[in-house]
């Protein structure tokens, strides 16, 4: 019976083949945002998105958004999971390079191969409307007295936001590492927060802020650029007396070990978006500063900025070890894992002792070689999936699931299990791939040079 | 009076045959991709994105917003007849749901759940029209301190859908919560429970959870069963459509539904999942005969279908009102939004006046084009059940499969989905119930993170719960929920095993 599945397998691979290799390579672009939407992230990298389709330069762009731990889950899902995906952006920027650095990632923007830089953006301190604060020194004033009692409200630990809080504290002469931060995971939910009066000052990129300071229900106290920009009316840090700047720079990534080709192909790309007047357009539109940058240029720059951001985590977390701690940091984890232990031990010990009271009147059976072939089936799913793509591996599983649930199992009907797989999996091939454009994989055995020259016997399937 | 002339010119503009085309076309794929487990409204609208482009905006938008609310209706169907939540916001209803199509009564589940959408979707709309400014400024009252309280409740709530066995039922919501840990911690970026594999740095998503637990547990433990078990899904009994009896028991769900689910889509931090939780648990106790609930009970699918709508329709309250995205969903349309130029927010109803009411009309349009798709549907929809078992769950395996992988197009989560299965078989073999875990995978990560921030911003005092009116309020009903049973207990002398309160 089961040596019948390779000459199947073989088969169905054929099948599946002709869909393959159609596709322009920059077909499918991936923008992974590693932000929750509405954060200044995504925000960029719907813009790129609009820009790139607008020009044609990739038939569909699609951003995922990977949010959480400022853009570390993002970039480690991208290094590691991203599956050498040649035809994905990862969107960078200071918060990430920030986050690797005060969690001791063992993932680092160094793993990703550079493209370009794209924005900058200067950072705001606001305050809601209703705030008796007006002024910088008047906020520090505030601040100074009792720096326990003033929550920062911003993005992720570690992030810019939670940077420049530091850098302020530290010019204004507090210990950077009494700052009560309150991290959110988005632009969206602080704004959210600092709106609804949570907490007593924010600290965003300007184009988060601006509707809301246009409208006059936030107020801008500075903002963290050398000079006033052009066109934003508010006081900067410098003027408000503490010798603090930065800038919120955002670029875009590569996965990791990417060729020169692919580098060069993606690079072309990013600057002729980048360089586009829709792109001049949307940095109107948003304020933000245009510090286009790429090549070995970019190389040098993050490399700068992974050493000076390094130096400042470091000044921020203190001469001791560890990050500060933050309350109830291990309420949670205690609480969910002790729980856990004394619900599955009660749970083990009645089970015990009713066994031993009522003597498994009707312990019921269970079919377990039914159970076995179908997990069989989804076992082989998962190792054959890339090897010999989707249509070849999910009607074996099709096919395979099917038998374990059929109890008569004739000829005929072995036969009119294969047809309905094949034509149910065509199907939902069709409709994920042409249907939604989302790829499933198409089996790397085929890329194989061994196997290269029997593929092309593919041509008489088409 | 003024919000209701120009709904009236938003009917004009949204009534003209290529709109109503445009809906329509938006509601049917909505529809398509909600019943694709793993494939939801976002990344439809952002697939559609460019396609749209060419179009002016009002039309663009008539048609994402006939997705968005296609898709919130789409996944309950998969809940109901296959066990098979396409998105969190549906696990409840697969809960009652999927026990209904069991008994033969998958038509009424469905047409409640239809029916429910379209009331709520309508009431919801209604709501929006007329208090959008209001509702979004009452919700910025929300810190962290009451979104806290809030999942506090939620916990509290859904302790009475733990089950017949309370220690079975807290196995499981423990379980979950265990499976939410997982990942880095978002206020301090430390890795938890993640045991050095990177895939899961980010954690688990909880659709693969859901998807896990109750589509590959149950083709496992149907697998378990061949030739011993006589067939026990019936694929229809009686009449497909409601009976009178359902129509009395749906409709006061339907808009406690509703009340509960517009208002926790308008919190920016509220969720869809939220107001299901608590509408399954007002419904079970306030039902006539709470033996019902476990058996297929059409008050548990009535309510938390008209929630999770009427939260869909929540969430576009601070996005047209304040620009706050506060859904996947939403985040794309506000790019949609920007793409056109237009700036979501306090100025959006006088400055784009057309646009905006078109749009909000073109909301009560999409709600009766789903009703009319998908009343007639029930009755083909109901069919998948005669599909014979072996292609039924060969066809839930592949889906399950690949609707996994489209999430972060991973393998990884594949091998994910099928150890939680794995997990799900072994829960039904010792009748531990599944929907408490995936509760637990949704709410432990909220409650932590608000918790948290609330602790934080008070300066570690825990006192900021009840200094705080709306927490401390949401904390008393959520007490008062915990010691009901307590009190009524010793009122009663039927002892009732329905303890609550789980720590989290």
């Amino acid at each position: 019976m089961l040596c019948r599945w390779p000459a199947l397998f073989v088969l169905l691979s054929a099948l599946s083949s002709p869909s393959v290799a159609a596709q322009p390579l920059d077909a499918h672009l991936v923008i992974v945002a590693p932000a929750a939407p509405g954060g200044g992230w995504d925000q960029t990298a719907r813009a790129l998105q609009q820009v790139i389709e607008r020009h044609g330069l990739a038939r569909i762009v699609e951003v995922q958004n990977v949010p959480g731990a400022a853009g570390t889950i993002g970039l480690a899902q991208f290094v590691n999971a991203g599956g050498g995906n040649t035809r994905s952006l990862l969107i960078t920027g200071l918060v990430m390079l920030g986050a690797t650095l005060w969690n001791d990632s063992p993932v680092s923007i160094a793993q990703a191969t550079p493209i370009a830089r794209l924005t900058g953006e200067y950072e705001v301190i606001a305050v809601p409307a209703a705030s008796p604060i007006g002024e910088l020194h008047q906020l520090i004033d505030v601040f100074r007295r009792r720096p326990e009692a003033f929550a920062w409200g911003g993005g992720s630990a570690g992030g810019t936001d939670h940077i420049l809080a530091g850098l302020i504290a530290e010019a204004a002469g507090v210990d950077p590492r009494r700052v009560n931060y309150v991290a959110f995971s988005g632009g969206g939910e602080a704004v959210a927060a600092l709106l609804g009066g949570h907490v007593a000052a924010g600290i965003s990129g300007y184009s988060e802020f601006a509707p809301h300071l246009q409208s006059g229900r936030l107020r801008a106290i500075a903002i963290s650029s050398p000079s006033r920009p052009p066109g934003i009316n508010v006081a900067t840090i410098r003027e408000g007396g503490l010798n603090v700047e930065m800038v919120n720079w955002r670029g875009v990534l590569g996965v990791s070990g990417l060729s020169n080709d692919d580098r060069a192909r993606l690079t072309t790309l990013v600057s002729q978006a980048a360089h586009s007047p829709e792109w001049q357009k949307v940095l109107l539109e948003r304020e933000w500063s245009d510090l286009y940058l790429d090549g070995a240029a970019f190389d040098d720059y993050l490399a700068a900025e992974r050493t000076r951001v390094g130096r400042i985590v470091a000044r921020l977390r203190g001469p001791a070890r560890g990050a500060p701690i933050v309350a109830g940091q291990r309420l949670v984890p205690i609480a969910v894992l002790g729980g856990a232990a004394v619900v599955f031990g009660a749970l083990v010990v009645t089970q015990a002792r009713n066994r031993r009271r009522f003597p498994a009147p009707s312990s019921p059976v269970r079919n377990r070689g039914a159970v076995i072939a179908v997990a069989l089936g989804l076992v082989m799913f998962l190792v054959l999936l890339q090897p010999l793509g989707f249509i070849a591996a999910a009607s074996g599983l099709f096919v395979m699931t099917a038998n374990a649930f059929a109890t008569l199992r004739s000829r005929r009907q072995q036969l009119w299990t294969i047809a309905v797989a094949v034509v149910f999996i065509w199907l939902v091939h069709l409709a994920f791939t042409d249907g939604l454009n989302l790829p499933l994989p198409h089996g790397t055995w085929f890329d194989s040079p061994v196997l290269g020259s029997l593929t092309t016997g593919r041509a008489w399937t088409r | 009076m003024d919000a209701l002339s120009a709904l009236v010119e938003g009917f004009r503009v949204a009534l003209t045959p290529i709109n109503l085309l445009w809906a329509l076309a938006g509601v049917t794929l909505g529809t398509i991709v909600g019943v694709l487990p793993g494939i939801g409204p976002a990344l439809t609208v952002a697939l559609l994105l460019p396609v749209t482009f060419s179009l002016p905006p009002i039309e663009a938008f008539i048609m994402f917003a006939g997705i968005y609310y296609g898709g919130m209706y789409g996944g309950s169907t998969t809940a109901i007849l296959l066990n098979t939540p396409g998105e969190s916001a549906s696990v409840m209803t697969a809960v009652e749901g999927h026990l209904m199509a069991r008994a033969g009564r998958g038509g009424a589940a469905l047409a409640t759940a239809a029916i429910g959408s379209f009331v709520a979707g309508t009431l919801a709309t209604a709501a929006l029209t007329f208090s959008a400014p209001v509702m979004a400024n009452a919700a910025l009252r929300f810190g962290p301190a009451e979104y806290f309280a809030l999942t506090l409740l939620a916990f509290v709530a859904v302790s009475s859908a733990l089950g017949d066995s309370t220690m079975k039922g807290l196995a499981s919501l423990f379980f979950g919560l265990v499976l939410g840990l997982v990942g880095i911690d978002p206020l301090t970026g430390e890795a938890r429970l993640s045991f050095g594999i990177p895939q899961l740095l980010d954690g688990i998503d909880v659709v693969i959870v859901a998807v896990g637990l109750f589509a590959v547990g149950e083709s496992l433990f149907a697998a378990s069963s061949i030739g011993l078990d006589p067939e026990s899904v019936i694929p229809l009994r009686g009449s497909i459509w409601m009976t009178r009896e359902d129509w009395s028991r749906s409709w006061r769900p339907w808009l406690r539904g509703t009340a509960l689910g517009f208002p926790a889509g308008v919190l920016p931090a509220g969720g869809s999942e939220i107001p299901t939780f608590l509408s399954y648990a007002l419904e079970r106790r306030l039902a006539r005969d709470p033996k019902g609930f476990g058996n297929g009970a059409i008050e548990g699918v009535a309510g938390p279908e008209a929630a999770n709508n009427a939260a869909a329709a929540g969430t576009l309250v601070p996005l047209l009102t304040l620009g706050l995205p506060t859904s996947a969903t939403a985040a794309i349309m506000l790019a949609a939004f920007q793409q056109y130029g237009l700036q979501p927010g306090p100025l959006l109803f006088t400055r784009d006046a057309e646009l905006v009411w078109g749009l909000i009309a073109s909301l009560y349009i999409g709600n009766v084009m789903l009703l009319v798709l998908n009343l007639p549907l029930v009755g083909v929809w109901v069919r998948l059940l005669a599909i014979p078992r072996p292609f039924l769950h060969a066809g839930i395996l592949v889906l399950a499969s690949v609707g996994a992988y489209s999430v972060n197009r991973s393998i990884f989560d594949i091998g994910l989905l099928y150890a939680i299965g794995g997990a799900g078989y072994l829960m039904r073999c010792w009748e531990i119930p599944l929907a408490p875990a995936v509760i637990g995978a949704i709410l432990g990560p909220m409650a932590e993170q608000h918790l948290r921030r609330a602790l934080a911003a008070a300066e570690g005092s825990w006192m900021i719960f009840l200094t705080r009116p709306i927490s401390a309020t949401v904390l008393l009903v959520a007490a008062g929920i915990a010691l009901l049973p307590v009190v009524a207990r010793r009122w009663s002398s039927a002892p009732r095993e329905r303890r609550t309160q789980p720590s989290g």
